[in-house]
């Protein structure tokens, strides 16, 4: 029974999903690499040698050393600390981006996927609308309309991860409608707020939770691409991305200027990426192989 | 089939038609005023006047709206570019080619690369081989290819001096302009082009007709690659469409780095001078692509798998069936 199985992965929830997570290594060494950064990240004030700003001529493109681990960049300012700090800012912007653009596309999507008829079909349309223009290409005219900015990526990524987000749930919900247990619950009279919210929606969220998990990924390179560009955040905030835009001017001369903050992106979307396998094997042993 | 093709190559206009909208009421909410920005800064208030009155910017929003896609949908003209005057139609003429074949060159690396590995991790399964491709698979999503493509110049332009770092060239010599930004703008599509392999041929590799043909004595190589490989291919295609999207915006950062003069740069650009008709222009004609090729991707699917040939084949045959019952 389609019920039963739901009900108690639900009940056992959290726990369940971590002790069967705890015995793949990949995905736990996903999440160790990713709580380190986090806590770094919210530390970073407190442990950074220098103050992220702090020029120091002295030290103009000084290599990577033991007063500088990862050197200095073109105005003397420590790349270690701008990069542990700039964590602050990738990181948070890819985890608040994707869970506003999944509220919000979870409700459009459980509303197109519950009601269908002529409402699925006008979202879905307008969606299909969205879909058609390549996503970086709708970043960008959304960040251009919105201006620069670290609050503004956001809403411009968060606007982005909402068509993908309630594609899948509307997926999703036409699959689960399906099942007995809610022409159950629509037979006792249950409210539509109430099947959809406490129905259907907690058998759809284990997709969900792993597309959400690579998609703040996906968003943190997405976010950098955008101030790689010059229309994210801007210099002279530490974002990843902006960094590597400003580092680009200086490559002949001073490449490992390059090297630190790319590398940060790259362990950071990789431990997203282990941590969302691993969720997903742990939340839906069929998809496992 | 052909009316498959043609109901979709109908519903792309209303598509088209959304996107045009949506793009020009977006632009119309930036901020910073066009007509400043194309004069600078010293022009006088009549002047803003007057450039204001030219590009027609001091009229409603509906009515510019009318104007425009009666402009780009009835008379198939783009307008011109604001800042250079010059013809928006020749400009992307001249532009999308690059960029597409940047994209198509970027697939061709994806799946060229991704499907082998995809089939030796899933025939090796669980061997040194299969964790060999995984962890590259793992390591070409994670690298964000703006910061390969960096890290790329610096090893095969700057210090080797192999290849160029910017720019296009003509003819075949061309070719070697466009290497380092096809490969950096890969990786990811790549690694799931492998990922998505290696799942679909470990679903398919099991089956009970991969059995049958060994038994009878199928060569392994022909077992593989025409029974294996072809059954998972669905999925596959799937990724590739997806990615394809993936590369076509990707591609925009990855000519600004190596400064080809693609639609990338175009775009980018014409965002950063407020140029709107360049932006709109440029969207309308990357959504067009887009659509054709998830067409592509659709007609794939048939090619590859007969059932689904059929299905669309068979429209009013089905009709026929579902009468009877």
């Amino acid at each position: 029974m389609p019920k039963m199985t739901g009900h108690a992965k639900n009940q056992g929830g959290f726990t369940a999903v971590m002790k069967q997570m705890s015995k793949n290594k990949a995905a736990m060494l996903g999440l160790l690499i990713l709580s380190a950064e986090i806590i770094l990240a919210i530390l970073a004030p407190y442990i950074i040698p220098y103050d992220y700003s702090f020029m120091d001529m002295a030290n103009m493109f000084a290599k990577p050393s033991a007063s500088h681990l990862f050197g200095c960049d073109d105005m003397g300012r420590d790349i270690f600390s701008r990069v542990l700090f700039g964590a602050r800012y990738s990181i948070s912007i890819g985890i608040i981006a994707v869970a506003i653009g999944s509220v919000i596309g979870c409700t459009i999507g459980a509303i197109a996927g519950y009601f269908g008829g002529q409402v699925d079909n006008l979202i879905m349309r307008f969606l299909d609308i969205i879909q058609a223009i390549p996503g970086m290409l709708l970043m960008i005219v959304i960040s251009a309309v919105l201006g620069p900015g670290y609050f503004n990526t956001i809403v411009a990524l968060s606007i982005g991860s909402i068509s993908g987000m309630a594609r899948m749930l509307r997926a999703q919900m036409l699959k689960e409608r399906e099942n007995e247990y809610i022409e159950a619950a629509q037979s006792i009279n249950c409210s539509k707020f109430r099947i959809i919210t406490s129905h259907l929606l907690p058998n759809c969220i284990s997709p969900m939770i792993v597309s959400a998990t690579m998609g703040v990924a996906q968003t943190i390179t997405m976010a950098a691409g955008l101030s790689f560009i010059g229309l994210g955040v801007q210099p002279p905030i530490p974002e990843w991305g902006a960094m590597l835009s400003a580092a680009r001017q200086f490559i002949r001369q001073a490449p490992h200027l390059v090297y630190f903050p790319g590398l940060a992106i790259a362990v950071t979307v990789l431990a997203l990426n282990l941590l969302g396998d691993g969720l997903r094997d742990a939340l839906d042993p069929k998809l496992k192989n | 089939m052909l009316k498959y093709v043609l109901k979709r190559l109908i519903w792309m206009i209303p598509i088209v038609l959304g996107v045009a909208i949506l793009v020009f009421i977006m632009m119309t909410f930036c901020p910073g005023k066009p007509e400043e920005i194309i004069l600078g800064p010293s022009a006088t208030e009549t002047e803003l006047a007057a450039k204001r009155l030219e590009l027609g910017l001091d009229d409603p929003i509906v009515l510019r709206l009318g104007r425009y896609m009666s402009d780009v949908f009835i008379h198939f003209d783009l307008g011109k570019s604001w800042l250079t005057n010059v013809d928006i139609t020749s400009s992307i003429k001249e532009r999308l080619p690059r960029t597409l074949m940047l994209t198509v060159t970027t697939l061709f690396i994806s799946v060229g690369i991704g499907i082998p590995l995809g089939v030796i991790a899933a025939i090796k399964q669980n061997k040194w081989q299969d964790s060999l491709c995984m962890v590259l698979a793992l390591i070409g999503v994670a690298i964000p290819n703006f910061w390969l493509a960096l890290l790329l110049v610096l090893q095969f332009s700057v210090k080797l001096n192999w290849l160029p770092a910017l720019g296009i060239g003509t003819g075949l010599a061309g070719i070697k302009f466009y290497i380092l930004p096809a490969i950096s703008g890969s990786t990811g599509g790549l690694a799931s082009c492998a990922r998505q392999t290696r799942s679909a041929m470990l679903d398919v590799i099991r089956a009970d007709y991969i059995t049958t043909a060994r038994s009878k004595g199928v060569p392994e190589r022909d077992v593989i690659l025409k029974h294996a490989l072809k059954n998972s291919l669905i999925p596959i295609i799937t990724v590739m469409g997806t990615m394809f999207g993936h590369f076509l915006g990707g591609a925009m950062i990855i000519e600004t780095i190596f400064a080809i003069p693609g639609m990338g740069t175009y775009i980018i650009g014409a965002v950063n001078s407020r140029d709107y008709p360049i932006v709109q222009g440029g969207s309308i004609f990357l959504a067009i692509t887009f659509s054709f090729c998830m067409l592509i991707v659709d007609l794939l699917y048939a090619m590859v798998d007969p059932r689904i040939k059929a299905q669309y084949a068979s429209g009013r045959k089905k009709r026929k069936v579902k009468a009877n019952a």
